[in-house]
């Protein structure tokens, strides 16, 4: 977010002194019951038991939302490149998708608990459904902003509709489709960690939410430091496979900016 | 009406009319697929029993408040970080650590602090929303020109007056895209709150229709849903276009 | 048996209130193998429309274009066309090699020897070095000879320009005025350019049409007998270029 990366030591303070107030007003006594001190928390994930569990829970978390982003990602671009290249398809769609969009994703995790019962098929199903909202309607707006040109380009060399489609509007619909994968990574961590709380077994939100319940705070905040990590990690890991798979892209504004 | 349009209804009644029909037909099974005409029936019936309504009305009060709470907090917070680099850097470490965390592990906090009540529905709605309101604005204070802040001082503004006539203004068309990424997750979180922590509002509704496998007040509570959220998504444009006038 | 032919060829669209507007009405012309032909006119007289008709993009109202005798029907395989807007048309996506190599996978040609070719037309539109560069690092001139090497990759045999240095600015096109004779020369493709720039038509071609507008016609073709190479000095100084520019200047205007 910013350019000057210099190391931010008034931030750090900032951050430091929160937590030792926290710490100091824990230790205090009186909280233990919802607010253990942040160390406690630390001490949780330095525990064998608990750091062998959450290693556990990542691992599924992690798996669930792979596989939903990653399904929903190939689904929804197959998608919005045909409804965006084709008029018919776009007109006969329009009207379903423009019903369905405005429901909050989250609330197909019922009819997909009665479809799919409860497990990893249901959860993958609920993180497909959310995230691929935004990256077909990205889709559908890139291709459909393609330039005339640069598809008649691909005819005047002989290219027939499919590759077109293929070599021409889908490149060029990459930055689109892009800020389309970028909105919808939260959505599908929400909805993974949604739908562990509601129907899980396992998983970062069954741990964080069995924990609370189980009236284990030290434990539950340790979950979400992880889960938190795991967000951090996944955006960081969006960010440079971006860079690097739009370079031109970037070099296309840097110009646009000078 | 365009004649795509048209095109786009004929294939909803025609995706409504295959839904009957499978479901009539017994091809599929009527726990999971009731008829169209049963899920519209017990959607006008709840409607008209005050069911939905009140159901809404509960949900709606616990938005509204998390809502405005985060526009109240993060619009002047932005425009404080956006202004003042000082600001910005010594919030920054505790704002990019707080952002990566799902906001529906945050539910389980604040049942701890707050219990199942109302208090712990908006603290996760404005914890959610925080973020896209923060974080536009302070964008878009960071993109104003220059030169027009320059101006308004030219002019004798104070300081005060400056970020109320010239700052907040030009923020403006990007405080709104906050506003309004933060309007479709409101919706969300409420529905996630009231599935995890709740007797009561939509989410609620939904997912215990579900439980008592009462299928088609499920379906007829995701209708009012949708409902719901495409009538908040146009307010929000009227709105929107009414303060963003000439722009 | 001409290469091109273009016979009556009318087009006209469909207006809002089914009113069709007529942009091109019954334009003729040839086109040999190896020749240099400029199309030369006003703005508005359809120039861009005919192009798009003879490289099969737009479907002609009447009349029929043949390339080797082909009926034109779609983008024929033997034609090429070059854009006027070169940051449009380019790939923004690949870099100056893999754009150029474009027209080579479009014929399904890859490997070494489709990598050696596009090597020597970045070489021959003066690019060498610039094989990784993507078209945004390049001034708009650069742009516009990756474009023209791109197309000439594809190996066409029939070259089509549309108005190809009308968005550089005027030392640029110079440049690569002389930089496409000096191609042409080496490759002896034909070249079908359009242009409004009466100068740049004699300047470039063997023949020039001059078409005017309302209705748009071929209204005469005109032979430049300037002897070859040319020279952006000395060529346009001779009287003859001086006598051919106000001939064909008279004519579009007398039309128009």
């Amino acid at each position: 977010m910013r350019a000057d990366r210099r190391f931010n030591l008034a931030g750090l303070g900032v951050f430091a002194a929160l937590l030792l107030l926290w710490e100091l007003y824990s230790r205090a006594g009186g909280v233990e019951s919802y607010l253990p001190p942040p160390s406690a928390a630390l001490k949780a994930l330095t525990e064998p038991n608990v750091a062998r569990a959450l290693f556990g829970h990542l691992a599924g978390t992690l798996g669930r939302f792979l596989g939903g982003y990653l399904l929903a990602a190939a689904l929804a671009v197959a998608a919005g490149v045909v409804l965006g290249y084709s008029r018919f398809a776009y007109s006969v769609s329009e009207v379903i998708i423009e019903l369905l969009r405005p429901m909050p994703s989250v609330a197909i995790i019922p009819v997909a608990i009665l479809c799919l019962g409860i497990g990893d098929a249901m959860m993958i199903a609920v993180t497909i459904y959310a995230a691929a909202w935004p990256i077909l309607l990205n889709t559908i707006d890139g291709v459909r902003n393609l330039d005339r040109t640069l598809v008649d380009t691909g005819r005047t060399f002989g290219l027939g509709r499919v590759k077109i489609l293929w070599q021409v509007a889908l490149p060029a619909a990459a930055p689109y489709i892009a800020t389309g994968l970028r909105v919808s990574l939260p959505i599908a961590l929400i909805l993974v960690t949604t739908s562990e709380m509601v129907a899980g077994v396992n998983g970062l939100g069954f741990f964080i939410l069995d924990e609370e319940r189980s009236l284990r705070p030290a434990n539950m905040y340790a979950g979400i430091v992880v889960v938190a990590l795991l967000g951090y990690a996944l955006n960081r890991l969006f960010v440079a496979v971006e860079a690097r798979a739009l370079a031109w892209k970037r070099g296309l504004q840097a110009k646009g900016e000078a | 009406m365009r004649p795509s349009k048209i095109s786009g209804f004929v294939a909803l009644l025609a995706v409504v009319a295959a839904w009957e029909l499978v479901a009539r037909a017994g091809l599929v099974n009527p726990l999971l697929f009731p008829a169209m005409s049963k899920i519209l029936a017990s959607f006008l019936a709840l409607l008209a029993s005050g069911e939905i309504p009140a159901q809404i009305a509960r949900s709606m009060e616990r938005a509204a408040a998390g809502y405005f709470l985060a526009a109240t907090v993060c619009i002047p917070l932005g425009v404080a970080m956006g202004l003042s680099e000082r600001v910005y850097r010594a919030l920054e470490v505790v704002v990019e650590t707080l952002r990566p965390v799902p906001p529906p592990v945050v539910i389980p906090v604040a049942m701890l602090f707050l219990g199942i009540g109302d208090g712990m529905k908006i603290f996760v709605i404005f914890f959610s929303c925080a973020w896209p309101i923060l974080l536009n604005t302070i964008d878009g204070v960071r993109n104003i020109d220059g030169l027009l802040v320059d101006t308004a001082r030219t002019f004798g503004l104070a300081r005060g007056r400056t970020i109320l006539k010239v700052v907040l203004p030009a923020a403006a068309p990007q405080i709104m895209t906050g506003l309004r990424i933060s309007l479709s997750i409101t919706l969300i979180l409420v529905v996630i709150s009231e599935m995890i922590g709740s007797t009561d509002g939509i989410g609620y509704f939904i997912l215990n229709a579900q439980r008592r496998l009462k299928v088609d007040q499920m379906y007829a509570g995701m209708i009012a849903l949708a409902l719901l959220g495409y009538i908040l998504n146009q307010a929000f444009l009227f709105v929107s276009k009414r303060l963003l006038r000439g722009r | 048996m001409p290469l091109l032919e273009v016979d009556a060829l009318c087009k006209s669209y469909d207006g809002s209130a089914g009113a069709a507007t007529l942009a091109i009405e019954n334009i003729s012309f040839n086109v040999e193998r190896g020749e240099f032909v400029a199309l030369v006119g006003p703005s508005g007289c359809g120039k861009t429309t005919l192009l798009m008709c003879i490289a099969g993009l737009a479907a002609p109202s009447g009349g029929r274009v043949a390339v080797k005798s082909q009926l034109v029907d779609r983008p024929p395989p033997d034609l090429v066309l070059v854009f006027q807007e070169y940051n449009r048309s380019l790939f923004a996506w690949r870099s100056v090699l893999g754009n150029v190599l474009f027209g080579l996978e479009a014929k399904g040609r890859g490997g070494k020897a489709a990598d050696e070719r596009a090597r020597r037309l970045i070489g021959l539109v003066g690019l060498e070095g610039f094989e990784r560069h993507y078209p945004w690092q390049l001034s708009g001139g650069m742009q516009q000879r990756v474009a023209i090497a791109r197309a000439l990759a594809y190996e066409p045999e029939v070259l089509l320009m549309d108005e190809p240095f009308g968005s550089v600015d005027a030392m640029t096109r110079l440049e690569l005025e002389d930089a496409l004779l000096a191609i042409w020369k080496e490759l002896g493709t034909t070249i079908l350019l359009v242009t409004h720039d009466i100068e740049e038509a004699i300047y470039l071609s063997d023949r020039v049409h001059v078409l005017a507008r309302r209705p748009s016609r071929v209204v005469e073709t005109v032979a430049i007998p300037l002897p070859r190479p040319r020279h952006q000095v000395t060529t346009r100084a001779e009287p003859s270029f001086m006598e051919l520019r106000n001939r064909i200047y008279r004519r579009i205007a007398d039309a128009g």
